[in-house]
């Protein structure tokens, strides 16, 4: 894939067909270990024990569960291809966390992207769900939380256009003074 | 021929980086892995690729190739197109796949590697 954000819609939207109510995304960049870490972790379903082993392999794409297809076994290759890794972590009943690792410098890491529009199009087709951003960059960081916002809006809908118009201006904004602080 | 022969007879839009449509043309390389692209890309050849981060510029001063072509319709970066300027990489966009235009690299004889 062009962008680690499309890696991440990808992941996300398996919490979110796992029935997840909240998705935590963490992404962390750490120049002084030369680590980029991508944590994605939902209060899905889960995978089972047995199932676990099997998740990012590409040609275990079950119509029963329909919990991982392709995007685990992309996203793993992407990683490991930068001298990273990707694991998953998960229980049954109460979510699963998948964490991928980057060397920062790699040629092959893939570009970020577009984190405002790909969380913008989460939140549209999902309103009842919480998404839970970090990013931090050696240090510094910047947060959005769909509960912090709720709040703030005293029910008005997430998902009003004008509402996610401002959303999107607002973690393009915060992305981009962390990363014009990092020049 | 040029780049601005390729960029005529292939009907290709030019984005960003006119000044080297002057640059010769020798064979082509497809690859969307920029570790495998610099490993195997030579000297004077067009870059299909569907790469429009800004690295690709980077990629292309360093392997001195001749112009990048973005294909399948996509948009390099803003970033991208001022490095392209700056260094004078001509920045070409299509609406084909790398395999269609590949193939009419060969064709109008751009495909031949300079000796």
């Amino acid at each position: 894939m062009r962008e680690l954000a499309l890696h991440i819609m990808d992941i996300v939207e398996n919490g979110l067909a796992a029935g997840a109510s909240i998705i935590h995304l963490a992404i962390s960049e750490e120049s002084n270990v030369n680590r980029l870490r991508i944590t994605i972790r939902d209060n899905g379903s889960g995978i089972p024990a047995e199932n676990l082993a099997r998740a990012a392999d590409p040609f275990f794409t079950t119509r029963t569960t329909r919990r991982v297809g392709l995007g685990l076994s992309l996203f793993r290759e992407s990683a490991r291809r930068c001298e990273g890794d990707l694991t998953i972590a998960s229980r049954e009943g109460h979510g699963t966390e998948v964490q991928a690792t980057f060397r920062c410098d790699h040629i092959d890491v893939p570009p970020l992207g577009d984190m405002a529009g790909t969380l913008s199009s989460l939140l549209m087709g999902n309103a009842d769900v919480d998404f839970c951003y970090i990013h931090e960059l050696d240090g510094r960081s910047f947060e959005f939380d769909t509960r912090e916002v709720k709040k703030e809006l005293e029910g008005l809908s997430l998902t009003t256009p004008a509402v996610l118009q401002h959303i999107i201006g607002m973690i393009r904004q915060g992305l981009a003074e962390l990363y014009k602080q990092d020049c | 021929m040029t780049v601005g022969d390729v960029q005529r007879l292939l009907k290709l839009e030019l984005c960003a980086g006119s000044s080297g449509l002057v640059s010769d043309v020798g064979g082509g390389y497809c690859g969307d892995l920029l570790s495998d692209v610099m490993a195997n890309a030579r000297e004077g050849q067009v870059w299909l690729t569907i790469q429009g981060h800004q690295n690709i510029v980077a990629l292309a001063v360093l392997k001195k190739i001749s112009a990048i072509v973005l294909v399948n319709g996509l948009r390099p970066d803003d970033e991208t197109l001022s490095r392209a300027d700056a260094e004078g990489i001509p920045l070409l966009c299509s609406t084909e796949t790398a395999y269609a235009l590949a193939g009419l690299l060969g064709k109008i004889g751009a495909g031949r590697e300079s000796a």
